[in-house]
């Protein structure tokens, strides 16, 4: 099956194994390639110099850390992202808030409408990168 | 401290009304002075309601002086500027010929603010005439950093009740995986998910009542509400509110009937077909009761199951036991239609 999201590379950062191992099977199934899995913002971000990425799922809370510098350099090199949490989205740090949140647990077909979103390629605009796909899902 | 010379005229007026406050109240005075509770009298004869008694309670709550207080208009608890609408509320309830009570904001002399739960009664004199405002203060300070540290502790619980579920998801799928079928692991998938999306809703709302659409449009976001099948949804009906129990049920009777309906009904096969969810509340002598309606159109004919599955008894039986209501699951063969009608908490506004 031809999917949309064939081989495209996506960054998985996500402390819990079991987790990130559903997390990855999830995409395979989806016919994306993972990159990662990274437990911590320091393989994180040297998996973002080292890798080419189209798109990454980011938990908020890794062991303690938080992965927003992780958001900081994705955004920086304009890959879009996606936070994953179980926390409550108003729980997130201002200035991240109008980024696209996937709420913990979640089913497959929640993650790819988001990723099917995220990998739209856009409209050319003016906007800056981080307000094109800071667009919540409706 | 101002020297005598510097006092206008009001204000040596209102201090010996505070003297004299003192002289016929005695003992009073002194049990008013020591008490726990922050309370002042202003004077109503005078404009902008100055103190004229204040007691130890109320001058460490606020941080002032006596004589920092005495003579001072009311309002200057609240700061300057003030808030208009502070302002707005406390006139109003010295205007006001009966007692009132609120929550408000003043402000400490070290600029600081607190919240109070406020009390303000008009004393009368023989003739009836309002003569002095009688005012206690009762500092919520404490009482908000409790509640402050409950919402902590209440999302950290359902950030873990969350994970700790986000962890069962992963166990079930990596156990069964290869060793169930897949239609047995995906369902068993979607029941977990449907139960953390009712609870993730609750515990946001601090499982106080919830929303009928908030519960609709988690449970059916997975199958393609306002997504990839935006168009084959219609959810027609005035939000409605509704208790923890009752929305966490009716949260897993809507994903099995959904369930159903990816598997076999207008969802299924990429069919075109539609569901239309409707509600509507009617009073009753018994309280307000809500008519709920799923029905499906549009999807392959349907042939009644031939045994019941957890789905179907979860639907018939779940509500009406949990819930003090009635459904009627009909396999239609146009489409599956339920019908569900379960006591609602009495709604306020529209």
């Amino acid at each position: 099956m031809n999917s949309p999201f064939s081989d495209r590379r996506v960054l998985v950062v996500e402390d819990e194994v079991l987790v990130a191992w559903l997390l990855e099977d999830m995409l395979a199934d989806l016919g994306c390639a993972v990159v990662g899995p990274a437990a911590s913002v320091k393989q994180a971000l040297a998996m973002i110099d080292a890798e080419a990425i189209d798109v990454a799922v980011l938990d908020v809370n890794l062991n303690g850390q938080l992965s927003y510098p992780i958001a900081d350099a994705l955004a920086a090199r304009g890959v879009p992202f996606v936070f994953s949490t179980g926390y409550d989205k108003d729980r997130m740090l201002d200035g991240y808030k109008t980024f696209p949140v996937l709420q913990k647990p979640f089913h497959q077909s929640e993650l790819s409408d988001i990723l099917a979103k995220l990998l739209t390629p856009k409209e050319p605009s003016a906007e800056p990168i981080i307000a094109t796909v800071a667009e919540t899902p409706p | 401290m101002p020297s005598e010379e510097d006092k206008s005229t009001e204000q040596k007026v209102a201090e010996s009304e505070v003297e004299s406050f003192r002289k016929d109240l005695g003992p009073f005075v002194v049990a008013a002075e020591s008490t726990r509770m922050a309370m002042v009298f202003t004077d109503a004869k005078e404009p902008n309601h100055p103190f004229i008694f204040a007691n130890d309670s109320f001058l460490s709550l606020a941080g002032y002086e006596r004589e920092e207080v005495l003579g001072q208009s009311f309002n200057f608890l609240l700061g300057r500027p003030a808030d208009p609408d502070a302002l707005a509320q406390v006139e109003a309830a010295f205007a006001s010929s009966s007692e009132n009570d609120f929550e408000i904001c003043f402000r400490r002399k070290d600029g600081s603010t607190f919240w109070a739960a406020f009390f303000i009664s008009p004393i009368r004199d023989k003739t009836g005439d309002v003569v002095q405002h009688f005012a206690s203060f009762v500092d919520l300070s404490k009482h908000i950093q409790e509640e402050e540290r409950l919402r902590f502790l209440l999302d950290e619980l359902n950030h873990r009740t969350q994970n700790t579920l986000a962890t069962v998801q992963a166990i079930a799928v990596q156990t069964l995986h290869g060793a169930a079928d897949k239609e047995a692991v995906d369902t068993f998938e979607g029941r977990i998910l449907a139960l953390s999306k009712a609870h993730g809703l609750l515990g946001r709302k601090l499982w106080d009542a919830v929303s009928l659409r908030d519960v609709i449009d988690q449970i059916l976001q997975p199958f393609g509400l306002n997504g990839r099948r935006v168009a084959q949804f219609s959810v027609a009906g005035d939000d409605v509110r509704l208790q923890p129990k009752a929305a966490l049920t009716l949260a897993l009777v809507l994903h099995e009937l959904a369930t159903n309906a990816a598997k076999h009904g207008a969802l299924s096969n990429d069919a075109a077909g539609k569901i239309d969810i409707a509600w509507q509340v009617e009073p009753t002598p018994q309280g307000d009761r809500m008519r709920l309606r799923w029905q499906e159109s549009g999807g392959p004919p349907v042939t009644p199951p031939g045994r019941k599955g957890f789905g179907s008894r979860l639907i018939e039986g779940g509500l009406a036991q949990d819930l003090d209501g009635e459904v009627r699951l009909d396999y239609e063969p146009a489409g599956v239609v339920c019908q569900i009608i379960m006591p609602v908490p009495r709604q306020v506004g529209g």
